[in-house]
């Protein structure tokens, strides 16, 4: 299934993203993965993510800023230990963490971005749709 | 996005941090901790300070104790010379200070650079200017302690800028000079001045520090020995000395200047007193109006969070989380099967959405960015057909 929807996650003051995204919110060089931004990464609900794979998406990206250095003090390392289980609310187990990918990015680091979601991309979409056991959190 | 900042700077700033974490992860970029390293300093200082104040004698003259002349000068010498480590003590003390003025001025310059003092945080500016101006005053009256030549001049040059305010200027000589002559009192009164200022700014501090939610206040331990380690090899390196004794009867006209705690009298010394108040004053006012309220909110209006009252069950998790402290647990009303409720002080509100993320009832949002709409939307793009 290579047209399999990505969504991304991603903190307004995070990699920029505007000059390769079309108005829509498609990232252009990537097929099929879409960029939702929130104004921290501190706002994703792990229900968020939750609903996106239960609506069909192959995987989710969260990107918010440089662990450290966060505009909202914080936001971004909630998120992150959210998603590795160390603070409520956390992921459900049912989530499959190989379709997860965390990534902390500062605003000029778009090429980063670029290429650690492609990989990404491609990765998700050749895992089997049936899990077999939930893996490692991918956070980084 | 980050506004009222010239984007060019914003970039540079993350894209140097960016390097640093390259070079030394971000665990230990002191970037992160920069607000934490003055605070550093202000230990290193306040335990430097106390092994000087069990040697200082503050006096110009001083005939009781001895046929030699003991004093503030005297007892320096002592400390520099005499004491083992003496010198050591002095200059981490001196140095100490000197960094702590530059880190306060990374701190404010980051925070400016990256957009993170108006608004919600004007208080942490505010504040953080009157601590600045409040540790230099502080490293002024260390310059007179010493009481060579230099400090002479500058406490009279400081006499004679407080004699040009109208009004508050003679009341304000006659305290700082603790009379109306330099004389024995004069020292103890530099010296109480200098003690009791630099713990008023632990108050200050705690004014700086309130509405965070866990301030970062210690850098890690690998930061703190980096400081030190910098430290030493400026005291080593440059090790501090004195200048002649003061001698009241001279009249000194020039000294070494110290950029970081003196430049007022750099300015005195140019300027004319009336000008160099003016000056003075209107720099401060300047730098307080920073973050002016009216200046920026138009333009970056905060919609605070707002509870959904029917929803919230009083679990707390958004209270802890928020970064501000604008979350406040209140009973909950008669009738509710909760004990507690989830309320919002807007004013202090950053719309930044932690509580969102935090809150797994869906019961609080951001009026402009509801969650049900993300939500939505996340779903909306996940079932959506290839646009091919």
């Amino acid at each position: 299934m290579p047209e399999q929807k990505v969504i991304t996650l991603i903190c307004e003051r995070a990699a920029d993203l505007d000059s390769v995204c079309t108005a829509q919110g498609e990232v252009k060089e990537i097929d099929g993965l879409h960029v939702v931004k929130l104004p921290c990464s501190g706002m994703i609900q792990p229900l968020m993510i939750e609903a996106a794979m239960k609506s069909g998406a192959a995987g989710v990206i969260v990107t918010g800023c440089q662990i450290g250095d966060c505009y909202y003090r914080e936001g971004n390392r909630m998120i992150r230990e959210r998603l590795l289980g160390q603070r409520p609310p956390g992921l459900k187990k049912t989530v499959d963490r190989r379709r997860v990918l965390a990534l902390w990015l500062s605003r000029p680091q778009k090429d980063r971005f670029l290429a650690e979601a492609k990989e990404f991309v491609s990765f998700v979409r050749k895992l089997p749709v049936e899990p077999a056991a939930a893996a490692k959190p991918a956070a980084k | 996005m980050y506004t009222s900042i010239p984007k060019g700077l914003t970039d540079l700033a993350l894209t140097i941090e960016k390097g640093t974490n390259a070079v030394i992860s971000n665990r230990y970029n002191p970037f992160y901790y920069h607000g934490a390293l003055p605070q550093f300093y202000l230990w290193v200082l306040f335990l430097s300070g106390l092994l000087l104040f069990a040697y200082y004698i503050p006096t110009i003259d001083n005939a009781y104790f001895s046929a030699n002349l003991v004093n503030a000068w005297t007892s320096v010498d002592y400390i520099t010379d005499k004491l083992p480590m003496g010198a050591v003590i002095r200059g981490i003390h001196r140095y100490a200070g000197d960094a702590m003025v530059i880190t306060i001025v990374l701190h404010a310059l980051r925070v400016w650079v990256t957009d993170r003092y108006r608004q919600y945080r004007w208080i942490q500016w505010v504040t953080g200017i009157m601590l600045l101006l409040m540790v230099l005053f502080v490293g002024q009256t260390g310059y007179y302690l010493v009481w060579d030549e230099r400090s002479l001049v500058l406490t009279r040059m400081t006499v004679s800028a407080f004699d040009a305010l109208p009004v508050i200027g003679p009341g304000l000589k006659a305290w700082f000079l603790n009379g109306t002559a330099i004389t024995n009192l004069t020292l103890s009164n530099f010296l109480f001045i200098h003690i009791g200022l630099s713990f008023t700014l632990l108050f200050g501090l705690w004014m700086h520090y309130v509405r965070m939610t866990r301030p970062v206040i210690s850098p890690p331990p690998a930061i703190n020995y980096m400081l030190m380690a910098v430290l030493m090899l400026f005291v080593f390196a440059f090790p501090i000395t004195s200048g002649k004794m003061a001698d009241i009867n001279s009249a000194p006209t020039s000294f070494d200047i110290d950029w970081f705690f003196l430049f007022p009298y750099w300015l005195m010394a140019h300027v004319d007193l009336v000008t160099y108040w003016v000056l003075m004053i209107v720099a401060t006012i300047l730098l307080v109006l920073v973050p002016l309220p009216n200046l920026y909110k138009a333009a970056n209006p905060i919609e605070a969070a707002e509870v959904v009252l029917t929803k919230c069950v009083g679990c707390s998790l958004c209270s802890f989380d928020c970064p501000y402290q604008a979350i406040e647990m209140v009973p909950a009303p008669a009738g509710s099967r909760f004990k507690l409720l989830a309320t919002v002080k807007p004013y202090r509100c950053s719309a930044c959405g932690v509580c969102v993320g935090a809150c797994a009832f869906d019961a609080i949002d951001l009026p402009n960015l509801l969650d049900t709409d993300v939500t939505a939307q996340i779903r909306a793009l996940a079932e959506a057909k290839p646009s091919a």
